[in-house]
């Protein structure tokens, strides 16, 4: 089923577009993008880029990808259909093929034998300043959430074009800054991670945690630090730390209640890889710290915490940049959850959230089908009104604000009226109360999005659920004398 | 870098408007920024959620996290935003004199 939508007019489009950027700042990036990094050179720009293109093809194997791509590429547009960005615009220019194409033009034209022949001898084609711009603006359109892929009968994963072609970019200086300042700092920032925490403030959260679940449930809930040899090594989106408590009381209560050894390490806490949305070069620099620190602590897994982008980039690309078959198994916390409620290790109570609950699919969980059914039957088992969202599954709808667009908040309009248009009309749709997203990018998307759109509905993590309705083992339980006891010494 | 002028009030501030230097906060500095955050008047509410922010930054080098903020002060997050109505990370961090928060946060 596909749900109608208005499509907006030009003028909506327009103000969705407003610029807040200073006019002054805009002049001096002379471009029509507003989100770019701080000021970067705009002279000599088509060659550059082409010189960045060239480094790249010359040390990766999009070649291989582009060679097929150019041949097969057809422009029948079928990706249009399920294209959520195009369906809210109606503009042509956001057809995945058209975006895809402006790439592949430049590889057709300079990078192939045919090309530069034919380009030559007309005279035409060549790279301009205006087709970088036009780049600059289309790609980062885009959610990433490629569910056009599913589309294209010629099997053209457009995803991977907007991926090289943001990379080719961010090789230029052209990046948003929201993305590329966080990156820094987990790169080469004293605290090492994108919202810049200082382990000290870390720990002070954990242990407020721990205390808030110690009075509300009678419960000693640890988060284990620094434990050498431990079973999983627990990499959250680093934000969780400062907005969502739940999902992480959540998540420490059902290794609780399974006694599995975890650990979170104070050298690398950090989940989010933003490389995957702008450039490979700082993937495998955010990746190789996510490995660097599960060997310090000689752990056996990586599991990830409710974020999409963060669970693809570790699954993805840690075989690929650290040890092939050798490199650490990297699970999703969903993954475990599921495991251990099915071994019947975790006890959920089915009379504590009674509301209408329905499942929000992150796109980079689901469209290459890795989770979709764990947390449905974990849901199924505890909420009594659960209700699905159509279409959903690895067709689900993006919640528009994906491929790190949701960091760059100079565009909350666009992401609210434009990119997230058809999710609003799908929660609208199905009436949930509550919208279950395990994605720290979703979370904060849906929630402005629910806000700019007037929808009332709550938007929370999977584990913030499992938290309200966990049962814990009488013997986890401490007697309330002594509960007061603990409490006096902490 | 753009500067911000608000009455006698001149500080450097970055593209969003979140202070370069922190460590020029003061009291005056905090109304001026609340003006761009459309609040008029900082009550004591206001001043309660400003200091505790503060006091959590001076010793942490960064905002609490948010559930700590409201239970610590007492505040639930509904009334958080009737304080400071772009919410505690962009707007009560801003006029607290926070570096903008960075992430998804």
């Amino acid at each position: 089923m596909r749900i109608k939508t208005n499509i907006i007019t030009p003028e909506e489009r327009k103000k969705a577009f407003a610029i807040p950027k200073k006019p002054e700042v805009i002049e001096r990036q002379r471009l029509p993008v507003r989100y770019h990094v701080e000021d970067y050179d705009v002279e000599d720009r088509p060659r550059r880029f082409l010189q960045a293109f060239a480094a790249i093809l010359k040390h990766s194997s999009y070649r291989l990808a582009l060679d097929h791509y150019i041949r097969s590429t057809a422009k029948c547009a079928r990706c249009a259909t399920s294209c959520q960005i195009y369906q809210a615009t109606g503009d042509p220019k956001d057809i995945p093929c058209y975006r895809s194409e402006l790439l592949l033009n430049v590889y057709r034209r300079h990078f192939t034998l045919g090309g530069m022949l034919k380009g030559r001898l007309l005279v035409t084609g060549h790279l301009t300043d205006e087709m970088i711009e036009e780049m600059a603006d289309s790609f980062w359109n885009c959610t990433a959430c490629r569910r056009c892929a599913l589309e294209c009968p010629t099997g053209i994963d457009h995803g991977l074009i907007t991926h090289l072609g943001r990379y080719i970019l961010s090789e230029i200086g052209i990046a948003p800054r929201a993305l590329v300042v966080s990156t820094r700092e987990q790169l080469e920032g004293a605290s090492g991670n994108t919202s810049a925490i200082p382990v000290p403030a870390l720990l002070d959260t954990l242990e407020f945690l721990s205390e808030d679940m110690l009075e509300d449930k009678r419960v000693e809930i640890k988060f284990p630090i620094d434990v050498e040899g431990a079973d999983y090594v627990f990499f959250p989106a680093v934000s969780d730390f400062l907005m969502e408590a739940e999902t992480l009381m959540g998540i420490a209560a059902v290794f609780t209640a399974t006694g599995d050894s975890w650990t979170i390490g104070t050298g690398y806490f950090d989940g989010i890889n933003y490389g995957l949305f702008y450039s490979d070069r700082m993937l495998e620099r955010i990746v190789k710290k996510v490995d660097a620190e599960t060997r310090r602590l000689n752990g056996k897994n990586v599991l990830i915490g409710e974020c999409g982008h963060a669970s693809r980039s570790a699954k993805c690309f840690l075989p690929t940049y650290c040890g092939y078959k050798d490199a650490f198994p990297v699970i999703n916390i969903i993954e475990y959850t599921h495991r251990v409620w099915k071994e019947g290790r975790l006890k959920l109570d089915p009379n504590v959230v009674t509301e209408k609950v329905a499942y929000h699919d992150p796109c980079n969980l689901a469209r290459q089908r890795w989770i979709i059914e764990q947390p449905r039957e974990l849901l199924k088992a505890f909420c009594p009104n659960y209700i699905e969202m159509t279409p959903n599954g690895d067709d689900n709808i993006c919640c528009g604000g994906g491929g790190g667009t949701v960091s760059i908040d100079e565009i909350r309009p666009y992401r609210t009226t434009v990119g997230g248009k058809l999710k609003a009309d799908q929660i609208r749709a199905c009436g949930c109360e509550v919208l279950v997203a395990p994605c720290a990018n979703c979370k904060k998307q849906l929630r402005e999005l629910v806000e700019d759109q007037g929808i009332d509905c709550e938007v929370v993590g999977l584990h913030d659920l499992i938290y309200k309705a966990i049962i814990f083992d009488d013997s986890l339980k401490i007697p309330v004398e002594k509960k007061h006891d603990t409490l006096k010494e902490v | 870098m753009p500067t911000f002028e608000w009455n006698d009030v001149k500080i450097e501030v970055d593209e969003d408007g979140f202070m370069e230097n922190p460590e020029e906060w003061n009291e005056r500095v905090a109304l001026a920024l609340a003006s761009t955050e459309g609040v008029t008047e900082l009550t004591e509410d206001h001043w309660k959620l400003i200091n505790y922010l503060r006091d959590y930054y001076q010793k942490f080098g960064i905002a609490p996290m948010i559930r700590k903020l409201c239970k610590e002060t007492g505040f639930p997050l509904k009334k958080v935003y009737e304080l400071f109505p772009s919410g505690p990370a962009k707007g009560a961090c801003k006029v607290a004199g926070l570096a903008k928060p960075t992430g998804c946060v």
